[in-house]
């Protein structure tokens, strides 16, 4: 059916969907049609099955400046010299190209998540990286791949690697997940929408980047398909090319652009070429601000001779964004681009060039070597088309298995502490920098989440975590997606500062299958239960369907989310480690003797119930943390995670360690290997805080003996033990 | 002197905004110059080369950036005898210029930061960097006190020195290891070194002492809210620790 229609092989439209264009148009769709309609309506463009599961979550609230809608979402951070700052944030997978070519797709992942934030007129300052990968032998030459390209492009753009975690899931064998969050900084009034402004009739579009090549054709419709599907599209060269180097130069002739924009007061759009190449970002930048678009591809800047105009019009060649002005501020940011800072001598033919027009009538077409390749309704190619797909109800975990109120720490604990999911990250995110453009708070791994300083000359901070665990994933979709929202806002707390936002990527299975679409659903019953209990919005969000391994098992439910905090002053951070001898140490929120989905359950080879999130408690232990940091008591704290509470405390003294100082710890509690949330808190003084519901569990020590319920551990052993195990994987 | 700092920005350079930023907060008169305003880089007193991948680190780091038009500059400077300060990849770039150590001709390097070992791979790792020699022997280290201890993050894939057996000799003989790696407490050893360097050297002078080039970035560890030792009482705000070599270049660039 398709080939007969279009004489053009490997769409991923259906039948249907392709009767309904041609009933619109009256005729057969050209080929840059037919390849304009499959990228804009799939997916990874439309959200087509997702969309309306998606509107249950929260996205407004005081603190937002933008939801969810545009390539980024921002949220107020605060005040400094009269001006109000907000955090853009944008959040993203590469997890199909990332497992067919690691470390391109990684590298183009945060290319892109980057351009998402750059072009809401935002300054680029940090990224981050969840990332799920399997275990077998080509699962670990993905985990090499993808960290080193998500090094090489981060490191070279200079955007520090803020937070991130890993798992190693056999789940995630045959599909990896890579995903990346990227924030940006903007003063409130300077932010550039991705949408054409009121009264932009006839104003120019302007590409800027890399020469338009064949590299990333498809790649709209490829990210919608499993990845069986994918092996045929190889040949067409699905997956872009990364050139950081030419990004680099391209974010700083952007804010220059932006520096212009904003002296002479000139009104404009900006977005980045993601899915659907210049015809997916053309066509909704002008629609949705309620135009129509006149492109001619002849003045698209090109890589090599002769391409097919749909391979022009739809193919995803990285490194390109687009601008929407005036057209005499076009004349001048063209030369920003070329002259000023040289594209074309950065990169083979890169260059900005105005390629058309906005018009007032609502159409989108497209001119080609003196002939017209598409000319539809704009509404009909970018409205919103919709997928409701049946779906099986989840059911829920029950898990009534019988606790454990004590088990062997001094066997369990070296097993636990060296685990794939709790042993050190060091030898991974070594590799990415941390520290580049000098406002590092808290760099990625010395503690729960990171912290930067991003507007010089003001205290404000903003902290960054990322939370979902595959371990629950496994047994309960919505559970592990509440806890993602629970565990990244109580990282954010646990350095000290306020949670004001939240991103989500959902990473799950065939939608047309309705039992994996169903773990989807749930997982959003979840996100919505946390984020509406915690009070905490959306600002933005992706979807990525079709993980499937190749015997079509969808991964492991992952519900991945980011916590945005914010801090009016970054002199209140908890900094790292244990500080002193002899200072009560408490737990304080959750502490149940649950294991259902722990690192020591999976060592017994035990089920358990997972442990309860109550509300209730979560909001008191974050009064707790910030009444203790508010009077000035509270001196370490970390989050009980993966490993669980002993964990946690092992880790604090680790801090302390690598800065000298040699401070243990004694403790007693029942089982300190559950995972049941909570902190771990070294306080100066119990009595100047009301800690009703906190625990106290021991004190610090003196000397480098952690002792749990009279076993007693070396800490610097422990540390050997903890540090080594992804060495192998990351020498 | 006026002592206006130049900070040129090549394609690829991505520390240069906070190395501005450090300069000016302690005392110094410096700026951006981006390589389409190179000509006007005659005009100033001394140079800053700060860190990033000018040209991608095509061939090696800093081989392609040693023959721009900035370095025209910046070479006929530090003959002049301005001061010249490389950090990291712009301490690469000094190597491959010739300027330091300085014991062959220009643009014909006789050491060079060569890749990682044992680890091949870019590595972002905190250390400290010691003055290994007299502080009055480099202008630029001249207002710091002997032996002294400046914390800085190492962030890079090449800055292991390699040269030959004579080369290396000449570098300890005549003087030209200025910075080691040492740990926290001033120890220097092999565990202290991040990407298996030569004679652990983080830091290399040129004879007359006006030209320094450290691997290590002062500027990420210039503030005290970059500390993660620091104390409740400490202003965040207030420019230490790496600040320190910083505050000397500016003194020596101000005199």
């Amino acid at each position: 059916m398709v080939n007969e229609l279009s004489g053009a092989p490997n769409v991923a439209l259906r039948d249907d969907e392709l009767q309904r264009i041609v009933e619109r148009l009256g005729r057969q769709p050209t080929p840059v049609e037919l390849h304009a309609f499959d990228a804009q309506w799939s997916e990874h463009c439309s959200y087509k099955s997702s969309r309306h599961h998606l509107a249950r979550l929260p996205t407004t609230g005081a603190g937002v400046v933008l939801g969810p809608g545009e390539d980024a979402g921002a949220i107020h951070l605060g005040t400094y010299g009269g001006e109000r700052y907000a955090v853009v944030v944008a959040h993203e997978s590469h997890n199909h190209p990332s497992q067919i070519v690691p470390f391109e797709g990684a590298a183009t992942g945060i290319g892109g998540i980057v351009r998402d934030v750059l072009c809401m007129g935002a300054e680029v300052i940090a990224v981050a990286d969840p990332l799920r990968l399997g275990r077998n032998a080509h699962a670990r030459h993905v985990a090499r791949g993808v960290v080193d390209g998500i090094g090489a492009y981060g490191n070279a753009i200079g955007v520090p690697n803020l937070a991130g975690d890993v798992y190693f899931n056999e789940g995630f064998d045959d599909n990896c997940l890579v995903n990346v969050v990227a924030l940006g900084i903007v003063k409130e009034s300077d932010l550039i929408h991705s949408f054409a402004p009121k009264g932009a009739e006839g104003w120019s579009i302007v590409l800027v980047g890399k020469a338009t090549d064949p590299s990333g054709f498809g790649g709209a419709s490829f990210s919608s398909l499993t990845l069986d599907a994918q092996e045929s599209e190889l040949n067409k060269g699905a997956v872009q090319v990364p050139d950081p180097f030419l990004k680099n130069v391209l974010m700083r002739a952007s804010y220059r652009v932006f520096s212009l924009l904003r002296e002479r007061k000139i009104g404009a759009a900006f977005k980045d070429l993601g899915a659907g190449g210049i015809m997916g970002c053309s066509a909704e930048i002008s629609a949705h601000g309620r135009y129509g678009a006149e492109i001619n591809l002849d003045a698209v800047n090109v890589a090599v001779d002769n391409m097919a105009p749909e391979v022009i019009a739809v193919g995803e060649t990285q490194e390109r964004l687009l601008w929407i002005l005036p057209p005499d501020a076009a004349t001048e940011v063209v030369r920003i681009y070329n002259d000023e800072f040289s594209l074309p001598e950065v990169a083979y033919n890169a260059r900005a060039v105005v390629i058309g027009r906005l018009t007032s009538e609502r159409r989108y077409l497209l001119r080609y070597r003196g002939g017209v390749v598409m000319d539809v309704d704009i509404e009909f190619l970018t409205g919103k088309i919709r997928d409701e797909l049946p779906y099986t109800e989840l059911i829920r975990h029950a898990g009534a298995a019988p606790e454990l109120a004590a088990v062997d720490v001094e066997t369990l604990f070296p097993r636990v502490l060296s685990h794939r999911d709790v042993a050190s990250r060091e030898p991974l995110y070594r590799r990415y920098d941390a520290v580049v453009r000098g406002c590092t708070v808290l760099p990625r791994g010395a503690a729960d989440a990171g912290v930067l300083a991003p507007v010089p000359g003001s205290r404000l901070g903003v902290a960054l975590a990322v939370a979902g665990n595959p371990r629950y994933g496994r047994i309960d979709a919505a559970y592990a997606a509440e806890h993602a929202v629970v565990e990244a806002m109580r990282r954010v707390v646990a350095v000290g500062a306020r949670p004001i936002g939240l991103t989500d990527c959902l990473n799950f299975g065939n939608p047309r299958k309705p039992g994996q679409y169903g773990e989807f659903a749930a997982a959003i019953d979840g996100l919505e239960r946390a984020a509406t209990e915690l009070d905490l919005p959306f600002v933005s969000g992706n979807v990525s369907l079709y993980n499937e391994s190749t015997d079509g098992r969808a991964v492991p439910a992952s519900a991945i989310v980011a916590c945005i905090g914010a801090v009016e002053d970054v002199a209140t951070i908890v900094t790292p480690g244990l500080k002193e001898p002899g200072s009560p140490l408490l737990w304080v929120g959750s502490r149940e003797l649950a294991i259902g989905g722990s690192v020591l359950a999976e060592l017994l080879a035990m089920e358990g119930t997972l442990p309860e999130i109550s509300y209730a408690a979560e909001r008191a232990a974050v009064g707790i943390i910030h009444d203790a940091i508010a009077r000035g008591v509270l001196r370490a704290c970390r989050v009980v995670t993966d490993g669980g509470m002993l964990t946690a405390l092992a880790r604090l003294a680790f801090d302390a360690l690598l800065r000298g100082r040699n401070i243990g710890a004694e403790i007693d509690f029942g089982n300190p290997l559950c995972e049941a949330g909570g902190f771990i808190c070294e306080v100066s003084d119990e009595s100047l805080i009301d800690i009703t519901g906190a625990l106290r569990i021991g004190e610090t020590v003196a000397g480098s003996q952690l002792v749990v319920n009279g076993v007693r551990f070396d800490i610097p052993d422990l540390f050997e033990v903890w540090s080594r195990p992804l060495a192998e994987i990351y020498p | 002197m006026s002592g206006r700092i130049a900070v040129p920005v090549f394609p690829g350079t991505n520390s240069e905004d906070e190395t501005v930023r450090l300069l000016r907060d302690c005392g110094g008169d410096a700026e951006l110059v981006h390589w389409s305003r190179a000509h006007t880089l005659a005009s100033y007193d001394a140079y800053v080369l700060s860190g990033g991948f000018a040209y991608e680190d095509r061939i090696r780091a800093g081989a392609v950036a040693a023959h721009d038009r900035i370095m025209d500059y910046v070479i006929e400077g530090a003959q002049a005898g301005k001061l010249v300060f490389g950090i990291c990849n712009g301490a690469q770039i000094l190597l491959e210029a010739g300027l330091v150590p300085g014991t062959g001709p220009i643009r014909r390097p006789t050491a060079a930061f060569a890749k990682n070992a044992p680890e091949p791979h870019f590595v972002c790792r905190h250390v400290y960097l010691k003055l290994e020699i007299e502080p009055s022997r480099c202008a630029i280290t001249a207002a710091l006190p002997p032996l002294a201890l400046v914390p800085a993050w190492a962030a890079h894939a090449e800055g292991r020195l390699a040269a030959s057996p004579e080369n290396l000799e000449q570098i300890a003989a005549g003087g030209h290891l200025a910075f080691v790696y040492a740990h926290a407490d001033g120890r220097v050893d092999d565990a202290a070194v991040p990407n298996g360097s030569a004679l652990h050297c983080a830091g290399l002078v040129n004879r007359a002492g006006n030209v320094l080039a450290i691997m290590p970035h002062p500027e990420r560890d210039g503030w005290n809210f970059n500390h993660l030792d620091r104390s409740a009482d400490d202003d965040v705000l207030a420019p230490s620790g790496g600040a320190a070599l910083f505050r000397s270049f500016v003194e020596a660039a101000s005199s």
